[in-house]
């Protein structure tokens, strides 16, 4: 860090220093730090009965499962794509690669109705898949399958994301030595590249389940808002907040802030893993 | 992939670690299930409307003033997130106070937090009675429900991105150039103005075009705080929406694909940016 | 066992690595490829370890033609440049790597494991690190941990990769040593990279020389300081004072089109003129430098210096100041002709 060994020539004077802080911090505060006090705040405002009576209805019960089951499948998904996308991005030379590269971040340029959108263009009643699906009585939109595949699709680039610099910064040297030992491919990838990236692949996990668990926009068009049924956390806070029942809505939506502040959570600590081994292997090298 | 072997070889390096295509094909694969072939679904579906027919669609008043909303209330926001997203680097990088470290890590939480909670928080704090409402009703100003409101969401959402984007490059502006510069005689100001921003300038931009690139496609946080009024605060995402619990899947189809081309062309010009400034050598 | 390469070429897109290299190596020899970064030398090293395939040519093991066979099934001990240590294992468990991957049938028993990896970890005097991680060693500690963990897998063939370039001097040359008696212990086929010419000449058996993907020299270390090949030999292994016009080497007949080459230790100088091919020159500077004094001269009407080096007795015998007038002339030199000298590297 260079506060550490920044010298007088390069600071600012005590006064401007505090306003620099004052007004970044307030700014901070405004934007981040009340909202979310005023998230557990306003779940809590009719007292601890009311928070575990809104937990325990039926209705948001079933909200929490289908979020647990659309990020349970939309992560592993994820996962096993991330990995072969870093594996074949970090560790090989090809033609194309910046392209792929691009390819896999679109899902973050696309905005999340727009995503949801082309699920429903896809296997909608009027879509192209639409009809065969009627035929053989199979439903996708307006059902749990399509709420999973709307989540794969806002989540998809997260993982690979995480470990493709990652991986791309060991290099193949580890990789080359375990080959020469005579290791195999799954010797290889188990043993020296999976221990590498752990804390990466972690990482990569929280964020997109985070992601997965908090997703909206893409849902809410694939869902049909159908309670009970197709209601996921995100989409259940909406419905009660526009039905004026306030502490219900704030009562869910503290729990997708409890799952935020998890999240960052272990972000703070792997960042901190991470810079302990980067410190390593800087001293490799 | 049943690619023979000079060609193969051509296609891409030898090297003596397994599972290329074993990796490379699933990826594809998979890329073309999820991503490739539903978004060309969408460009699909605009060419049967013909050119005469998509601008039927996308050019009336609603979807113009909906993309102006979501345009001019996603600069403000990226503006606004530029300038104070710069001064917050500056103070997690440069300054040393308590509780930094949960500072810095809050910072991350437009990311983690469900847009959803966002957007009915925003609400709630903003609303005319709402903690920070009140004080703008006192001064005649109205946030929530109006596109003010909107610029409020997108701010939240887009806050991280500038910060982020700036920190690691101003981590590595040495000091010793601005101590160069500060013994030749600069000022603090003119240091930062000729030393350090130029060197941050790029990053800036980068995390702008995020901020910025983000808050258009925005949805979950900025409609529950807009009040979603056609032609003043109605913005695009929310039009798609409307168009399609309509079953206009038309309409939804061209708006969404203005929408896409304007994010495929910011993702384009965010990669340039990063391409020059790794030119500029800036780290 | 012996190595055999014929007519390897390698292309890295339109970059030639390897151009058409044919190589012996015999048993137990200690080689090493010398050459400036780009000349193509890692890639041989990772071409005989089967980390690159060769575009073209023969790779022979012991008479039998290897090129198929991948980097697991050579039998090769591979030291990568930056040693490749596996940074979330114990020293032990980096040694023993080897060990545990082999198929089931044929692996060791735990106590068989840990016994070799102890023998190898004395053999490299670092048993007392074994519960170390890489992170917690020094550049040299790496090196030899590097090296057992290569030696493990009992290969037939040894290849380095700069094995001591990331090292600071003073633990260079204590590695060095190490190795030739390491090598001498162990009696097995060793190549190794190296642009360090000292490192070539004091640790090998015999050295290739190498440019541009081409092979310019191949000899024992004294061969190819005693009599370069090739112009680019000359420039690379050593110093060398050129003498372009024949005004200037009045000592040879043959500089039409050609550039004469003398070492700097290879010039005598004398007060009066020997004979009509002695040069007339001004002495420009001296410089005492431990053993050895450094002579620099200036050619008479022209502004051509010429390096000198004496031995101190030499120079003590007959002393030398700046601006001294005196004369000089070659014991031995090589001419080469122009178009020879096109590709030489800036030394």
């Amino acid at each position: 860090m260079a506060h550490s060994t920044q010298g007088i020539a390069t600071h600012e004077s005590k006064t401007v220093t505090r306003v620099f802080i004052t007004i970044a911090l307030g700014y901070l505060l405004l934007f981040l730090g009340l909202p979310l006090f005023a998230v557990f705040y306003q779940a809590l405002s009719k007292g601890w009965d009311l928070y575990y009576a809104a937990l325990l209805e039926p209705d948001a019960w079933s909200a929490i499962k289908l979020t647990f089951i659309a990020a349970a499948i939309a992560v592993p998904c994820n996962l096993v794509f991330g990995i072969a996308a870093a594996w074949s991005i970090a560790k090989f030379d090809f033609k194309g690669k910046s392209m792929l590269i691009t390819l896999i971040d679109l899902p973050f340029a696309v905005s999340p109705v727009v995503s949801g959108l082309v699920y429903v263009l896809l296997f909608g009643a009027q879509g192209w898949f639409g009809p065969w699906l009627q035929e053989h009585d199979l439903k996708l939109i307006f059902a749990v399958p399509g709420i999973v595949l709307a989540t794969i699709f806002v989540t998809f680039p997260f993982i690979a994301r995480e470990l493709i610099p990652l991986m791309q910064a060991q290099g193949k040297d580890e990789e080359e030595a375990a080959v020469s030992l005579g290791a195999s491919g799954w010797q290889t990838f188990s043993r020296v590249t999976l221990p590498n990236i752990k804390w990466g692949l972690l990482y990569g996990v929280i964020l997109c389940n985070a992601r997965a668990m908090g997703e909206f926009g893409a849902v809410s068009v694939v869902s049909g808002h159908i309670r009970g049924m197709t209601n996921t956390m995100p989409l259940h806070v909406e419905i009660l907040y526009n039905e004026y029942n306030f502490v219900a809505a704030f009562t869910i939506a503290s729990l997708l802030a409890l799952l935020a502040l998890v999240t960052l959570l272990v972000k703070s600590v792997v960042e901190w893993q991470a810079i302990r081994s980067g410190a390593a292997i800087r001293s490799l090298i | 992939m049943a690619l023979s072997s000079p060609a193969h070889s051509r296609f891409r390096a030898h090297s003596v670690l397994p599972g290329f295509n074993l990796a490379l094909g699933y990826t594809l694969l998979y890329l073309s299930l999820i991503v490739l072939i539903p978004l060309s679904a969408l460009f699909v579906k605009t060419a049967t409307l013909g050119l005469d027919g998509f601008f039927e669609l996308a050019v009336n008043d609603r979807v113009v003033s909906s993309l102006r909303v979501t345009f001019v209330c996603s600069l403000v926001a990226a503006v606004i997130n530029a300038i104070f997203g710069l001064l917050v680097a500056w103070v997690l990088v440069r300054y040393r106070f308590p509780g930094k470290r949960i500072v810095d890590a809050l910072v991350d939480l437009p990311f983690a937090l469900p847009t959803a909670v966002a957007g009915i928080t925003l609400a709630t704090l903003y609303a005319p009675h709402g903690w920070i409402g009140q004080y703008f009703a006192a001064m005649g100003i109205k946030v929530a429900y109006t596109p003010l409101g909107i610029v409020v969401a997108l701010t939240f959402i887009g806050l991280p991105f500038v910060v982020r984007t700036v920190q690691p490059v101003l981590e590595d502006v040495e000091v010793g150039v601005e101590e160069a510069a500060a013994c030749l005689g600069a000022t603090r100001f003119e240091v930062f103005r000729r030393v350090i921003f130029p060197a941050i300038y790029p990053a800036l931009l980068t995390g702008f075009s995020l901020a910025f690139a983000r808050a258009i496609g925005e949805y979950g946080s900025v409609i529950f705080i807009a009040g979603n009024m056609p032609y003043i605060s109605e913005i695009s995402p929310l039009l798609i929406v409307a168009k399609l619990e309509q079953y206009d899947y038309a309409g939804a189809t061209a708006i969404a694909v203005i929408m896409l081309l304007i994010s495929f062309a910011l993702l384009l010009t965010i990669n340039a940016l990063q391409w020059w400034a790794s030119k500029r050598g800036v780290r | 066992m012996s190595i055999i390469i014929e007519n390897i070429s390698k292309h890295f897109g339109n970059f030639k690595a390897l151009d058409n290299i044919n190589l012996e190596v015999g048993s137990g020899e200690l080689l090493a490829l010398l050459g400036p970064s780009g000349c193509g030398k890692t890639s041989l090293l990772r071409i005989i370890g089967g980390l690159e395939l060769p575009d073209t040519g023969k790779l022979l093991f012991h008479g039998e033609d290897v090129k198929s066979r991948d980097a697991c099934n050579r039998n090769v001990g591979f030291v990568f440049q930056h040693y490749a240590l596996f940074r979330h294992m114990s020293v032990f468990e980096n040694v023993a790597f080897g060990l545990r991957v082999k198929p089931k049938h044929i692996r060791y028993k735990e106590a068989e494991i840990k016994r070799r990896v102890h023998e190898l970890l004395e053999l490299v005097q670092l048993d007392w690190l074994a519960d170390r991680f890489p992170a917690q060693l020094s550049g040299g500690q790496r090196q030899r941990i590097a090296l057992a963990r290569a030696l493990a897998v009992e290969p037939k063939i040894l290849l380095l990769d700069e094995p001591f370039g990331a090292l600071d001097a003073q633990v260079r040359k204590e590695l060095r040593r190490w190795l030739r008696r390491l090598h001498d212990e162990l009696h097995i086929t060793s190549i190794f990279v190296t642009h360090d010419q000292e490192e070539a000449l004091e640790v090998s058996d015999r050295v290739v020389v190498m440019n541009k993907g081409r092979i310019e020299q191949v000899g024992t270390p004294d061969e190819v300081y005693a009599q370069p090949a090739t112009p680019f030999v000359y420039q690379f292994i050593g110093n060398v004072n050129l003498f372009h016009s024949r005004d200037h080497a009045p000592w040879t007949q043959q500089l039409d089109d050609a550039i004469a080459y003398v070492r700097p230790h290879d010039i005598d100088i004398s007060v009066s003129a020997q004979d009509e091919t002695s040069l007339p020159v001004v002495v420009n500077l001296v410089r005492a430098i431990g053993a050895i004094v450094r002579v620099e001269v200036e050619i008479d009407g022209s502004h051509e210096l010429i390096e000198i080096e004496l031995s101190r007795e030499r120079f003590d015998a007959a002393p030398l100041a700046c601006g001294d007038r005196v004369y000089i002339r070659p014991r031995q030199f090589r001419v080469f002709q122009k178009e020879e000298t096109d590709e030489l590297p800036a030394t």
